[in-house]
């Protein structure tokens, strides 16, 4: 237990500034104290600093502007792809045959299927890359409590709400569809992004060339997935579209779309990381007087 | 200037310690006089609090064995500090007076 409780003091204080760290370890270390007494001790520092830093406006921005809408939207729309991909994935390992990629029907619907499944993939690692970057551009040291946070949201955000792919009792009675994939769907294409996004903050700005191509791949993505994210959020949440547009039939291209801005919301991130980025640059590159 | 009764516990345990102040020795000191635990968030989180009043001085120090190989953080009573705890304070606690007097002495 000793050891355990010194392990996770050691742990615990890489949440501390580097030469805090040092002292505080080395106080301890004097004073031979137990593990537990030191993981609490280090504990109680943790606490204390990040008390002080949440004060500040800005890591309460982070949680209002991107952990609370920004992750349930992921959320909502990572749940709604890994389901769909999950019914696709099922539906074809059934039936695959080599042979009907001789129908030009077959290979079309297959190549949609294949696009549509790269094209959120996309989606979703972008929005989380580009909210992690902005995470921690806000208040790098309270990113951590942030992204735990986020994976709260991320996780727990679809509770009590359901997909239309799920509709097929049979694919989801199974717990690897209903429970493991879109758990493991979230993590590697949300959560995993989140954090390489946070990465790449630390290691200071874009340069403005990359921030603006990220921003018109973003962009672009973004167009092409906004219907998908707009469904999980209106019929995730069973909040079924009775309204079919003029033509009165559902799933046309003159279906309303109340919720179309949040796709702008989703690109906010990449928003701030442009304009940062060119902000940036543009003040380095002032003449100093 | 608005000093508390731990920034004060705090500046006294420091002026005593001297050359000799650091976190581990000032939270020793503290704990000696009063006879209750000093928590390292309370004292380094007051550290802080009374360096950014210009009351102290910070900083890391040689690394020794006895702490891993570890460095200190050192501390030092600057005049303005030494001034206030005269000022701020006349009728100090017993548990600062302890402190002020060496409870282990």
């Amino acid at each position: 237990m000793n050891r355990a409780g010194w392990w996770l003091a050691d742990l615990a204080s890489h949440l501390l500034d580097p030469h805090e760290r040092d002292a505080v370890r080395g106080d301890l270390v004097e004073a031979r104290v137990s593990g537990s007494r030191a993981f609490a001790e280090v504990l109680g520092l943790i606490a204390r600093r990040q008390a002080a830093l949440w004060a500040d406006w800005r890591p309460w921005l982070a949680v209002l502007l991107i952990v609370m809408p920004i992750g349930l939207m992921l959320s909502h729309a990572s749940r709604w792809w890994a389901d769909g991909n999950a019914l696709n994935i099922s539906l074809y390992v059934r039936i695959w045959e080599w042979d009907d990629l001789g129908y030009p029907g077959w290979r079309r619907d297959l190549a949609i299927v294949i696009w549509g499944a790269v094209v959120h993939g996309a989606a979703l690692v972008g929005w989380s890359w580009s909210s992690g970057v902005v995470l921690a551009s806000l208040s790098r040291r309270t990113a951590w409590i942030a992204l735990t946070l986020f994976a709260l949201v991320l996780f727990i955000g679809t509770f009590g709400t359901t997909t239309i792919a799920r509709t097929n009792g049979e694919l989801f009675a199974g717990h690897f569809f209903a429970v493991v994939f879109p758990r493991l769907f979230r993590t590697m294409l949300v959560l995993v992004p989140v954090l390489w996004g946070l990465r790449t903050a630390s290691r200071g700005s874009l340069s403005p060339r990359a921030a603006i191509a990220g921003a018109v791949l973003l962009a672009l993505v973004t167009v092409l997935a906004s219907d998908g994210l707009e469904d999980s959020l209106v019929l995730g949440r069973g909040a079924y579209r009775t309204d079919g547009g003029p033509d009165g039939a559902m799933g046309t291209a003159d279906d309303p779309r109340p919720l179309w801005p949040v796709s702008l919301v989703m690109l906010w991130p990449m928003a701030y990381i442009l304009v940062s980025t060119i902000w940036h640059r543009a003040r380095i590159s002032l003449p100093q007087s | 200037m608005l000093l508390g009764e731990f920034e004060y516990l705090m500046l006294t345990a420091a002026t005593r310690l001297g050359d000799e102040a650091y976190g581990a020795a000032i939270r020793q000191e503290i704990e000696d006089a009063t006879g209750s635990p000093c928590s390292i968030g309370a004292l380094y989180t007051t550290l802080d609090r009374l360096e950014g009043k210009g009351l102290i001085k910070t900083w890391m120090g040689d690394p020794t064995p006895e702490r891993g190989g570890r460095p200190k953080r050192m501390v030092r009573v600057t005049a303005k500090g030494h001034r206030c705890r005269d000022l701020v304070l006349p009728e100090p606690s017993i548990a600062s007076a302890a402190v002020s007097h060496g409870a282990k002495s």
